[in-house]
């Protein structure tokens, strides 16, 4: 068979499905979100000069850069650790990074509220303990949401960062060691430079991922927690306003879209999933 | 150990505990006792588990999530197999096209793909079937496939399918009869990983559904938001138990594939291939 012919034979199916199912959905909401009557940008005008929506936009922004920079405080020495301990040590630390990660957003979630609430856990703790009175507010506040945002999000900062880091050239580390650097010399002389090409690709991962985060934000987060995609939600499916969401879910595309297009200007996007091709 | 590797040592575990604590609260509060949620609970109990068994609606979540699942699955594996072995054995321009568009159906958040799914399937009727809400899913599911089969086919020994061909084989017999075989671990692993994707998708599932049929994401979030009873924990412990058990297999899966590739990948290497659900 000619190699035209088969690329198109196995290659094809999958991109005709992505353009029915992925690429045409989306198209038609895009083009919901001009639709009032005729082609209008009404939509858009309502969606930037109403305070609350653009305010939602402002916390969803803010949100994503906390819970982007505590994956990396947290991920960076787990990552490391995994980079650089032995092959049982790595397979046993692998194993309790993952399986949170297979498990549900929705039961994860579910954990903190009963942890945070008014009776939880850490608020017993803090009162037998004397620190404080009576329960702290925690839960339905935005540090309840980016707790539970950041270990949501953790392994993938951490699977992110270890891929990079199982990259970098160990001879590199022996023969600075070799040349007389200490321990803590080398590792900010020549492995931190050399991981920073995953610290960014883990960032724009978690932040372009936190951006469209909508379970978390939804139930540990208090009204004024409101992240962009339960605005998507509210306004589709309780106002009914499609053209309305639409024109909300347009930003959020075109902004995820831009982030991941100017990463990709400055380091190939391929090595984030292990350039698969 | 030098003293600044026990501080990473220390800080680690620190940071995987954080990492663990939900999912062994949410075991405990299963078991509990009690009508309330407390952790640690006061004491233990099966009674939210015979609630669950004893309950159609819960029974039929589980049941739709299942089918759902499966289909997924079957689309997954029947597009991404093909697609996994022209990604790595071709060269061909249109394979940046097609990475690039995997990585659009992953990246792009749920309520965009959940939103854009009902405008446009609203419309054909699609809404409110099995087959319609396995078609959108499937768009998400597909990555985690493709990834896991180009990995294996990239382990896999070519000289080894060439030597039946020698031998007289057609190069789709050889296919079927020494790479398939030899792969299918790989292809297991990324089918496990379709379903799970399936089955954790929310936003999807609830504007495809809308609320007649409830899979069970739709159910454990419905309850979740009026979170009285234990019911959810005991539900999400089926999710953990179904989560561990396809990580069991998967894990043995690899195994296997790696002594018949004699392919130096570990399963955590494997499994780290699965990049992140939105």
């Amino acid at each position: 068979m000619r190699p035209r012919a088969l690329a198109w034979l196995l290659l094809g199916p999958v991109a005709v499905w992505n353009l029915v199912f992925f690429m045409l959905p989306v198209a038609v909401m895009v083009g919901r979100s001009f639709d009032a009557h005729g082609l209008s940008l009404v939509h858009y005008r309502n969606l930037f000069t109403t305070g609350l929506y653009v305010s939602v936009m402002l916390t969803t922004f803010e949100t994503s850069v906390l819970v982007t920079a505590g994956c990396l405080l947290l991920g960076y020495p787990v990552a490391y650790l995994l980079a650089t301990s032995g092959p049982r040590a790595r397979t046993v630390m692998l194993v309790l990074v993952l399986l949170p990660y297979w498990l549900d957003y929705i039961v994860r979630s579910y954990s903190w509220m009963v942890l945070l609430g008014r009776m939880g856990l850490v608020n017993r703790a803090l009162i037998d303990l004397g620190v404080v009175p009576e329960p702290l507010p925690i839960l339905y506040t935005r540090w309840s949401v980016t707790v539970g945002m950041i270990q949501i999000l953790l392994p993938l900062t951490v699977l992110t960062l270890y891929s990079a880091m199982l990259r970098i050239d160990q001879g590199l580390l022996h023969a600075a060691a070799a040349h007389g650097a200490s321990p803590s010399a080398s590792f900010r002389r020549v492995f931190f430079p050399l991981s920073l090409p995953g610290v960014y690709g883990a960032c724009l991962l978690t932040f372009v991922t936190s951006l469209g985060f909508y379970i978390t934000p939804a139930l540990l987060g208090g009204r004024k927690d409101t992240m962009i995609s339960q605005l998507i939600v509210t306004v589709s499916t309780d106002m009914l306003d499609w053209s309305l969401a639409s024109a909300v879910s347009v930003v959020l595309l075109v902004v995820s879209l831009l982030i991941v297009v100017v990463y990709n200007r400055f380091f190939s996007i391929d090595r984030l999933w292990g350039g698969s091709a | 150990m030098r003293p600044a590797r026990a501080v990473q040592v220390g800080l680690t575990a620190l940071i995987l505990l954080y990492l663990l604590f939900p999912v062994i609260v949410v075991l405990a509060i299963s078991f509990s006792s009690a009508t309330y949620l407390r952790f640690p609970p006061p004491g233990l109990s099966l009674r939210w588990y015979a609630k669950l068994a004893a309950s159609d609606e819960w029974l039929q979540a589980f049941a739709l999530t299942l089918q759902v699942g499966a289909v997924t699955t079957l689309f997954s594996t029947l597009l991404g197999v093909p697609a996994a072995f022209g990604l790595v054995r071709l060269e061909l321009r249109a394979k940046a096209l097609l990475n690039g568009l995997l990585l659009m159906a992953l990246i792009t958040p749920a309520v965009i793909r959940a939103l854009g799914s009902y405008l446009f399937f609203a419309p054909l009727g699609l809404v409110n079937s099995v087959v319609g809400l396995a078609c959108a899913h499937t768009v998400s599911a597909l990555p985690y496939l493709v990834i896991n089969v180009v990995a294996s086919l990239k382990g896999f020994d070519l000289a080894i399918e060439r030597a039946a061909v020698v031998h007289g084989a057609s190069p789709l017999t050889a296919i079927r009869r020494i790479t398939l075989p030899i792969i299918a671990p790989g292809i297991l692993v990324g089918a496990i990983f379709a379903f799970l994707s399936s089955a954790q998708e929310l936003l999807v599932s609830i504007y495809l559904m809308g609320t007649v049929r409830k899979p069970l994401a739709v159910k454990m979030w419905e309850g979740v938001r009026v979170a009285v009873d234990p019911t959810i924990a005991a539900a999400s412990t089926g999710v953990i138990v179904m989560a561990v058990l396809a990580f069991a297999t998967a894990s043995v899966l690899h195994r296997r594939v790696r002594r018949a590739t004699a392919w130096d990948a570990s399963l955590p290497e494997a499994a780290e291939r699965s990049p992140g659900r939105v």
